[in-house]
């Protein structure tokens, strides 16, 4: 089993840079519009009395930016640099797959100027109106077709299972995109839902979980099957395991959405099918974190010395903490408790700014010198700063929303015994306060680590020095 | 005669049940082992220049 010899093929490396450059631009871009958020909550004269400052505009622009356009990017970039190498073929279809880089910065600079401007379906992580909809399933689809195009034209046998996870991804983010984006426009910025009602609000769940389920976790898994073996040197702990993931993730997590509609106007046999596959959910997503983990059973030691692997490993363990977090907030009973209060928006961000934002960092440590012919990042200490400067960042954001959520529900729900409310919306509101200072001040480690990142990735790229050249022709 | 809703969809789940347990079997059985193998380095030969080239590693895992 040890054949060496060379492989005989040319990767194309130009978009994935595009790619990777974008990701750490947009990733300083929507963490910085986060923080101004977490500060207008905190000192809400920070809006500026301006209607494009409000948080109910920039708030949509927050979400937008780190999912699409720096979760996204992050997808875009190592998918293609994963699916050429693991099929060691170089992509197909070029011109389309720099067609999906150009599109897809069309439709994040049409986010950055619609949603201040207040133009939006008021649909969650699908409020960009419906021009920006059909320009999104174009780039979708050619995505589709350069993935898969390369994936038909592969030298090896066998499809790598983090190809199945991007595959999985890309497929279903299509579908849910298409689907929940169904409208009758009435002018360019304007249109309405062709749902109503219980149906509209249960096909935007659908759209919701799933795009937490496919975009921000079955594609950042691809990400995890690739870096996490490439950086420790290791095969993946157990590949059964990983198709046994796989079909049992994609089958599940389908069915979760309706969690988000507990004690609504759904019919109640649908809200509790949506908590029991949600809590079944843990088992594949744990599997799948075990299996990562576990990659680097007898290697522990590289931990030490390689702040790159740290942020792919910890970035796991955030994982299965928001995986177990998840299914018990799904719980009914548990719900009652957490829904609308600031632990939700804990859980989001420990899967976010944890598992989503950790695993895109790392991999683009690992990815940017090798599309960019370096031996190594700039600096691997600032790597190892950065990595330290956002666990705290997000460690601190994560625990002052769990205290703040958890005082918010029980204040919300405490009742005197004539039956009236025991706290008024704002005694709730006052008691948060401290939190969202603590919020504030992890937000703002998380984009000072993503800074010197910025800064690291630069002097990296600007290097003259290139990596050591094959020296295959000389003889 | 008209199957109700409901026996259909159980009908359906344990299906998708019994072919879940045979899928789980048909990857954890030993002759694809070697296979799998192979599978899980398939990220070891992606390097075009042999020097950066890994030597393929046996699976110490399971």
């Amino acid at each position: 089993m040890s054949q060496t010899k060379p492989l005989n093929v040319e990767y194309n490396y130009s978009v994935v840079r595009l790619f990777a450059i974008t990701t750490v631009l947009w990733g300083i871009v929507g963490m910085v519009v986060g923080v101004l958020l977490a500060a207008q909550l905190y000192w809400p004269a920070l809006n500026f009395d301006t209607p494009w400052l409000t948080y109910s505009r920039l708030r949509p622009l927050h979400t937008n930016a780190v999912i699409f356009a720096f979760g996204t990017s992050a997808l875009f970039a190592t998918c293609y640099y994963v699916v050429q190498r693991t099929c060691q073929v170089r992509l197909f279809a070029e011109k389309l797959a720099m067609f999906t880089f150009w599109g897809w910065q069309t439709v994040i600079i049409a986010a950055v100027i619609t949603l201040p401007m207040g133009l939006s379906q008021s649909k969650e992580y699908a409020e960009l109106e419906w021009p920006i909809d059909i320009l999104i399933a174009v780039v979708w689809i050619s995505f589709a077709i350069v993935f898969f195009g390369t994936l038909a034209k592969r030298k090896t046998s066998h499809i790598y299972v983090a190809n199945w996870f991007y595959g999985g991804f890309i497929i279903t983010v299509a579908a849910l995109h298409i689907v929940n984006s169904m409208v009758i426009p009435v002018h360019l910025g304007k249109s309405y839902s062709i749902y109503a009602g219980a149906v509209d609000a249960m096909v935007q769940w659908w759209y919701g979980h799933n795009a937490v389920g496919f975009l921000l976790t079955a594609g950042f898994l691809g990400m995890m099957y690739y870096f996490v073996p490439k950086q420790s040197g290791r095969p993946v702990y157990s590949y059964r395991l990983s198709i046994v993931h796989f079909w049992a993730l994609i089958a599940l997590y389908i069915w979760a959405g309706p969690h988000h509609l507990h004690y609504t106007a759904l019919p109640d046999w649908t809200q509790s099918l949506g908590m029991v596959m949600s809590v079944i959910l843990f088992v594949p997503s744990w599997g799948g974190m075990i299996n990562g983990v576990m990659t680097l059973s007898g290697a522990w030691h590289k931990l030490k010395t390689d702040p790159i692997l740290r942020f792919l490993i910890v970035s796991l363990s955030f994982y299965g903490m928001s995986t177990f977090e998840g299914p018990m907030m799904a719980i009914k009973s548990v719900n009652a408790l957490s829904h609308y209060t600031d632990w939700t928006i804990g859980h989001v961000h420990s899967g976010a700014l944890g598992w989503v934002a950790m695993i895109s960092i790392g991999a683009m440590y690992h990815l940017i010198p090798a599309v960019y012919n370096k031996d190594g990042m700039y600096s691997l200490k600032l790597i190892n700063t950065h990595f330290w400067l956002h666990t705290i960042g997000v460690v601190l954001y994560i625990v002052a929303m769990w205290i703040s959520g958890i005082t918010q529900g029980m204040m919300w729900r405490a009742v005197n015994t004539d039956g009236t409310l025991t706290y008024s919306f704002v005694q709730s509101l006052e008691a948060s306060m401290p939190f969202y200072l603590m919020r504030f001040i992890g937000g703002v480690f998380v984009v000072a680590g993503m800074l010197i990142m910025a800064y690291n990735v630069y002097k990296t790229v600007s290097s003259k020095h290139t990596a050591a050249q094959p020296v295959a022709a000389a003889a | 005669m008209t199957m109700e809703f409901a026996t259909l969809h159980s009908i359906l789940t344990l299906i998708l049940f019994v072919s879940f347990v045979a899928f789980v079997i048909w990857a954890y059985s030993k002759k694809r082992k070697p296979d799998f193998d192979e599978a899980a380095n398939l990220v070891f030969d992606d390097e075009p220049d042999p020097k950066k080239q890994h030597s393929k590693r046996e699976s110490e895992h399971e």
